[in-house]
């Protein structure tokens, strides 16, 4: 499958993964996954609950070990390689659930990342955290702490930053702010990585994406095409995809 | 103080190390061994030190490399196993028999309102304070502090943002056994001092710990002169005295049911 | 099945039978005094390990203190002496161990509340508070160099020595007896999960003060048996390393079990011993214990034992045949909620449930009725409140606001147990099967009144593993199948089951989807339904409610709410209708 992905021998830059297969508690989660996020693109990745997306991230990430297949950034196989070594390559992991220390303040929590004392930067893109940067990050609302974690992502300087659930248990109109940091970020030369349910939101700022569904890609397509096709985005949803067209997609 | 120890590594790490004052102890023993080679005073305080934080920085190292994914409560298990290990090593390196140790400094002390208060023990407050507020500065104030912070409440992720948790922790187990050294061997004269009866120095300073709620550093302080000022009074009442070590189980029980009294259900699972 | 049940737990029993016989012929016939002697005291530590092997290796709850329990039996053993009560031997012992049993409830009452590092601080420091105690005190008669008798017909070494091994063969029959029934099962439940033994409606303080009782009665046993041993008695014996050593070496064996225990005792009893043979330091033993113990919690295995155990198992596997299921009888039932009689009555009914965590709403006003032979879902995004809102139904969740009554009675305020067995079943979305247990033990645990046929039929049509395999060997997907068949067996009013589904593959879950469909008729109970594979909730529901942002969103017939825009906006984001 995934004919239009070009995985040539030149190693592309950003996050290459093919053939990965995760098991978790005796059962495969993903099963077999290839897929490519380039630099400078938001790739969307959909999937109904359950489907292994989170599964796929934390994998990649380091958190959780993958059996099989490989994972790539910037040419160089980290499959084996530990959370910190993937971290210094320039993986970032937005982890679901808005991971912030809660303990610690705003600027606190920025400075864990930050490899200098600069950290202008997240200041500059989210301007609503300078305000806040003493309080604590556990007093911050669902939606301000996305934002911190997001900038906090940010300032390690990544180029591949990889997003699990931005939206979930936040507002839609909260989600809608949060995007626009997320197109800056690729816009900036960043290979993100977008996991979401609502798949709506997500392919407004999406170049490609793709639906998993039970540990497998069944649908591979330029995001544009997908949100004016809702019905075959249901399909997917509901596992009843036609395999016999999904290769064409990007060709 | 060693509960100061004991929070900070409890809150650093996530093992509340019930081998704790026996690696203090450790480390006094060091330092009395050398004292009796004939070695000065200041550099057997500096070996003694150093060993037990070479000790803290072994066992640390192996918790971080095979216990990592462990429950808490394994941890403490697994910190029962090494108390034990622990002792069966010191009985036979330092012997059972109760020492002399030395004061830090020499000197009687002062009488205040009658009772007698050695520089010794004063000394020991000062230290103790003044590490509560040292390392409370540190975590506060330093890049170092913060990212210890942020290892103890989320460690994985801490991990992804690329902080190397595993040296990090093994450099805070070293530390504070280092510290917990220093403690044992300050309160070490005022004791029966072999190395089981300073090992169980820990359950007063677990006392201490609870009392701070395993978490502020001044609270432990302050446990710990609370506890020391009731078991000083018990110890005058002669009826009680001889009871006093029963004193840290009343404290333990009834400040953690009083602490604990909303947990009803088993945190996750 | 009754044979087969039979068939496949007798290598264990026999083998123990001939150990039981076996060790005490050895020892009386062909030992050397001393060496009699140390078996004595091997058999009374390994008591004490089996005591320690009941509340952490079977309750899992860390109590660092067997040595103080048997210091308490010890004690009162002397003070019947001292005071010249007069009984016979074996009544002695047990007076003993029921005199400990206080002490034990005592203790265990803060592990309601406390656990793991607590409980052990607690526990290390009772263990020190008696130890001080009895140092201060001294044992009654001890300056008068009183000494504790052994009865006349076992006052030489031989015969105490039986009169012990019998206490500890006695000791783990009961055990292994309790192990194979529900309450051992209970014991290891409230280990794996102390929210998943209360939703089957054991009451969870119950189980652990059991734990605690027992095994303070075994230590208290123990003490009273090393006070006929030793004659006088001296605290030092008695303190806090002791208890510490004895935990650290029960870690190690795996003292849950009746060989574990007695390897334990010999290792502690002889281990010394040979060490000083070797010309080794004796104290050596107690490094190797402890290195012993960190190596077990590295494996997280249940030590020593259970790796023999296992072993065991998978020798005897080869020969042994599992046990055989009757083929699950395929019937496609996706149409039979056509002849479903329309349910009347109200099985579970919820008005106004508010959950509030802070300032956040997790639940707003939900109110949802499940009648029987009713299967009812419910869906939602990611976060939208679904678990929340059975946690608050099953009692896990305090309310903030709102009822809930069960089969018609209010059990608003009703501890989870209770709800339980007022008729109330759920599952878990991570599944909290006991991975310890076997099939039959698991779902036995959950429903001992369920008929063994019925049992038979019901594991098979949910495509369970058989029944003599064990939980930790299948996969997650599996385990919650027999979560969701365990609770069927228990005949619950209401069953709530939260994503069932989850881990099995398309064709599984198909499977699931059609049996699932089955219960509320074949079972006559109400069945509330969390599924997000929207498909099979449109195929196999009567009735479907919508959660968003904790509120409900559509509720009614399954076509009428999926094709509802709201909730086709809540699942892909508001703005697909925009």
């Amino acid at each position: 499958m995934n004919a239009g992905v070009v995985l040539g021998p030149e190693a592309p830059a950003g996050l290459v993964v093919r053939g990965l297969v995760v098991q978790r508690g005796g059962s495969t989660i993903v099963n077999g996954v290839d897929l490519l996020a380039p630099p400078g693109e938001v790739t969307v990745l959909l999937g109904p609950n359950g489907a292994g997306k989170t599964t796929l991230l934390e994998s990649l990430s380091g958190r959780i070990p993958a059996s099989r297949g490989s994972v790539r950034i910037g040419g160089r196989d980290v499959l084996r390689s530990s959370r910190v070594a993937r971290a210094r390559l320039g993986l970032a992991h937005v982890e679901q659930g808005r991971t912030v220390f809660r303990d610690l303040t705003v600027e606190e929590n920025l400075r864990v990342a930050a490899r200098t004392d600069e950290l202008n930067d997240a200041y500059t893109l989210f301007p609503e955290l300078r305000p806040r940067s003493r309080v604590a990050a556990g007093a911050l609302s669902g939606g301000e702490q996305q934002l911190l974690v997001l900038a906090r992502a940010m300032l390690g300087r990544p180029q591949i930053l990889l997003i699990d659930e931005m939206s979930l248990g936040l507002a839609p109109v909260v989600v809608r702010r949060l995007l626009p940091a997320v197109s800056t970020l690729a816009a900036q030369g960043v290979a993100v990585l977008l996991v979401e349910q609502y798949a709506a939101l997500a392919l407004s700022i999406g170049t490609t994406a793709m639906v998993l569904f039970r540990g497998q890609i069944v649908l591979h397509s330029y995001a544009v095409e997908l949100r004016h096709q809702t019905d075959r985005l249901h399909q997917a949803y509901l596992g009843g995809v036609d395999h016999s067209s999904q290769a064409k997609e990007l060709a | 103080m060693v509960g100061v120890c004991i929070v900070l590594l409890y809150r650093m790490t996530g093992v509340l190390n019930i081998a704790q004052a026996a690696v203090g102890a450790f480390g006094t023993m060091v330092l009395l061994e050398l004292l009796e080679a004939g070695a000065g005073f200041g550099v057997a305080l500096l070996a003694g030190v150093l060993a037990a934080a070479a000790l803290a920085g072994v066992l640390g190292a192996l918790v971080a490399r095979f216990y990592s994914d462990s429950s808490a409560e394994v941890r403490t298990v697994l910190s029962a196993a090494v108390l034990v290990g622990l002792l069966a090593v010191g009985f036979r390196l330092f012997g059972n028999d109760p020492r002399t140790v030395p004061s830090l400094l020499p000197g009687s002390g002062f009488a205040v309102a009658g009772v007698v208060i050695s520089s010794n023990a004063v000394v020991l407050l000062v230290l103790a304070v003044g590490l509560a507020l040292g390392v409370g500065l540190l975590l506060k104030r330093t890049r170092l502090g913060i990212i210890l912070r942020a290892v103890s409440s989320r460690p994985v992720t801490a991990e992804m943002l690329g902080v190397r948790v595993a040296w990090l922790s093994v450099g805070v187990w070293a530390a504070v056994g280092a510290i917990t050294a220093i403690a044992v061997t300050g309160i070490a004269p005022t004791r029966p001092s072999n190395f089981l009866s300073l090992s169980l120095l820990v359950m007063p300073a677990m006392a201490a710990a609870l009392l701070g709620g395993l978490r502020s550093l001044g609270g432990t302080v302050a446990g710990g002169l609370l506890i020391g000022v009731v078991e000083g009074a018990a110890t005058a009442i002669s009826q009680v005295s001889q009871y006093r070590q029963v004193l840290p189980f009343v404290v333990i029980l009834v400040c953690l049911l009083w602490t604990q009294r909303g947990e009803v259900w088993d945190a996750a699972r | 099945m009754r044979r087969v049940e039979r068939l496949t737990s007798q290598p264990a029993w026999a083998l123990g039978g001939i150990a039981a016989i076996a060790v005490p012929l050895f020892v009386t016939l062909g030992m050397p005094s001393y060496w009699v002697y140390l078996s004595t005291t091997a058999t009374v530590l390994a008591l004490l390990c089996l005591s320690v092997g009941v509340v952490f290796g079977r309750a899992g709850m860390v109590a660092l203190c067997p040595m103080a329990f048997a210091a308490i039996g010890a004690l009162a053993t002397a003070l019947a002496n001292h005071w010249r009560i007069d009984l016979p031997f074996p009544v002695l012992i047990l007076a003993a161990g029921l005199v400990t049993v206080p002490f034990g409830v005592a203790v265990g009452l803060p592990a309601l509340r406390l656990r793991g590092l607590n409980l052990a601080i607690v526990t290390l420091s009772f263990a020190l508070a008696v130890h001080a105690i009895v140092n201060t005190v001294g044992f009654p008669g001890g300056e008068a160099l009183e000494v504790v008798p052994r009865p006349d017909w076992a006052s030489d070494d031989p015969a105490y020595f039986l009169v012990c091994w019998a206490g500890f063969v006695a000791a783990s029959v009961v055990l292994s007896w309790v192990g194979a029934r529900r309450g051992g099962a209970a014991w290891l439940a409230v280990r794996s999960s102390e929210r998943g033994t209360a939703a089957t409606g054991l009451s969870v303080p119950r189980v652990k003060l059991m734990a605690f009782a027992a095994s303070a009665f075994l230590a208290g046993v123990a003490g009273s048996l090393l006070a006929g041993e030793l004659g006088q008695l001296n605290a030092t014996g008695f303190d806090p390393l002791q208890s510490l050593t004895i935990f650290a070496l029960a870690v190690m064996v795996g003292a849950r079990y009746p060989e574990g225990a007695a390897l334990g005792g010999m290792l502690a009893a002889f281990l010394p011993e040979l060490l000083r043979e070797v010309d080794l330091p004796q104290d050596l033993a107690g490094v190797i214990f402890a290195v012993g113990a960190a190596l077990g919690l590295a494996k997280g295995s249940g030590g020593a034992a259970a790796d023999l155990r296992a072993a065991g198992r998978r020798l005897f596997s080869r020969y042994l045949p599992p046990g055989r299921l009757p083929k699950p009888s395929i019937v496609d039932v996706s149409d039979s909620r056509r002849e479903r009689p329309a349910g009347t009555e109200v099985v579970l009914d919820t008005r106004d449930l508010s959950v509030r965590y802070g300032a956040v709403i997790a639940l707003d006003d939900v109110s949802v009725r499940v009648c029987r032979g009713e299967l009812h879902a419910l869906i939602g995004p990611n976060g939208a409140g679904k678990s929340t809102f059975v946690d608050a139904v099953n009692g896990f969740t305090r309310l903030t606001a709102g009822n809930v009554a069960i089969c018609g009675v209010d059990s608003t305020t009703a501890p989870v147990h209770l709800r339980a067995r007022a008729g109330l079943r759920r599952t878990f979305q991570h599944e909290r099967t006991v991975a310890d247990l076997t099939v039959r033990e698991y779902t036995r645990l959950v429903a001992p009144d369920a008929d063994p046929r019925d049992r038979d039929t019901v594991l098979a049509q949910f495509g369970c593993p058989a029944l003599d395999i064990r939980l930790s060997s299948v996969d997650v997907g599996r385990r919650r199948l027999v979560e969701v068949a365990a609770a069927v067996l228990a005949r619950p009013s209401v069953l709530l089951l939260d994503e069932p589904a989850a881990g099995l593959d398309a064709v599984e879950s198909r499977q699931l989807g059609r049996r699932l469909a089955e219960i509320p008729t074949t079972y006559g109970c109400g069945v509330l339904l969390i599924e997000h594979d929207v498909e099979m909730v449109a195929a196999i529901s009567d009735r479907v409610t919508v959660l968003d942002f904790g509120r409900v969103i559509a509720s009614g017939p399954p076509a009428e709410v999926l094709a509802d825009p709201a909730v086709r906006a809540a699942y892909l984001g508001a703005e697909v209708t925009a």
